[in-house]
């Protein structure tokens, strides 16, 4: 059984291998562990046939078939997609290379995956973070690599797994900072009420 | 704070960063004299003024880079990413390139 290495009181339950808790939010400010999803390395040349093929470089991020792309360093990418599909993105990757030399690691285990939904996640972040997340500089699609609670996160904007009219952020930081991170968050967001929730594995999250 | 703007992420805080030190291009280990060695070891120049140095973007791209420096005012007025000649600065294509010509990554040391 694979658990999570965020804990998010409540009740729980099985899903795909993972033990998750099925807690639910509405509150106007949700942070919700996303961890279980699949997420897959890529290192490759920055401007090669497979830097091509995935279709972002680093800074951006792009949906297709279902899983984030995410570009998350000079050379270096991100993928995340539904439970249990790795395998299947890590085999697709590699069919994509043509010869050129890559690295393509599962990392699903080793890290930790959260994403903050709501009208003010950026005013929350902007508590932990120094960059600057207005629209002009970090639009619906943005991903970078900094400091946020002191912690290295990869960042993205992802609208699209929030709420209608909301700002949404997935941060992706190594599996022994994920608990400290999240309750970094939760107490970031305490002032604009933000509530904890379990992963949203068939409804937030990419598959949608 | 010193803020330094890193050419693959954009406008950072100098706390995202390591320092590396002043930026020199690494003698020829075939053909260097021990004083030359030692001078590229140890001894900086240490100016009240401008100065090249290299920074390792820890906490954002990973990558060296090299920035320009008034050590007084701490004014920077150009950063680029590390190159052949940046201390540590090789990018990871060459390192692989030197590798498959040379079959050790430190041959170039032996000779």
């Amino acid at each position: 059984m694979a658990r999570s290495p965020i804990t998010v009181s409540g009740p729980r339950s099985v899903v795909h291998g993972w033990e998750v808790s099925t807690r639910r939010s509405a509150a106007a400010l949700r942070l919700s562990d996303a961890s279980p999803l699949a997420k897959v390395s890529v290192r490759a040349d920055a401007d090669g046939a497979l830097a091509d093929a995935l279709g972002v470089r680093f800074r951006g991020s792009r949906r297709e078939d279902g899983v984030l792309v995410i570009g998350s360093g000079p050379g270096e990418w991100l993928l995340v997609g539904r439970v249990g599909m790795a395998p299947e993105i890590a085999e697709k990757v590699r069919g994509q290379g043509e010869g050129e030399f890559a690295t393509i690691v599962d990392l699903t285990h080793g890290r930790a995956l959260m994403r903050l939904s709501g009208r003010d996640a950026a005013r929350t972040l902007a508590k932990v973070c120094a960059v600057d997340l207005s629209d002009d500089l970090t639009p619906d699609g943005a991903a970078f690599r900094t400091s946020v609670a002191k912690v290295a996160t990869d960042v993205v904007r992802d609208d699209a797994g929030g709420g209608a009219g909301e700002s949404s952020y997935l941060l992706h930081c190594e599996r022994s900072s994920g608990q400290y991170l999240f309750d970094c968050l939760l107490d970031a967001g305490m002032e604009f009420g933000v509530e904890p929730a379990g992963p949203h594995l068939n409804q937030d999250e990419p598959a949608r | 704070m010193i803020v330094i703007p890193c050419p693959h992420c954009s406008v950072r805080n100098a706390s995202e960063f390591r320092h590396v030190g002043e930026a020199g291009s690494r003698p020829d280990p075939a053909t260097v004299t021990p004083e030359q060695w030692r001078a590229y070891l140890y001894e900086r120049s240490n100016p009240a003024g401008w100065t090249t140095e290299t920074w390792f973007h820890t906490v954002g791209c990973r990558r060296y880079i090299t920035v320009e420096r008034h050590t007084v005012t701490n004014e920077i007025r150009a950063a680029r990413p590390a190159g052949r000649d940046g201390r540590g600065g090789r990018e990871p294509a060459e390192v692989l390139s030197t590798r498959a010509d040379s079959g050790s990554p430190d041959a170039g040391g032996q000779a």
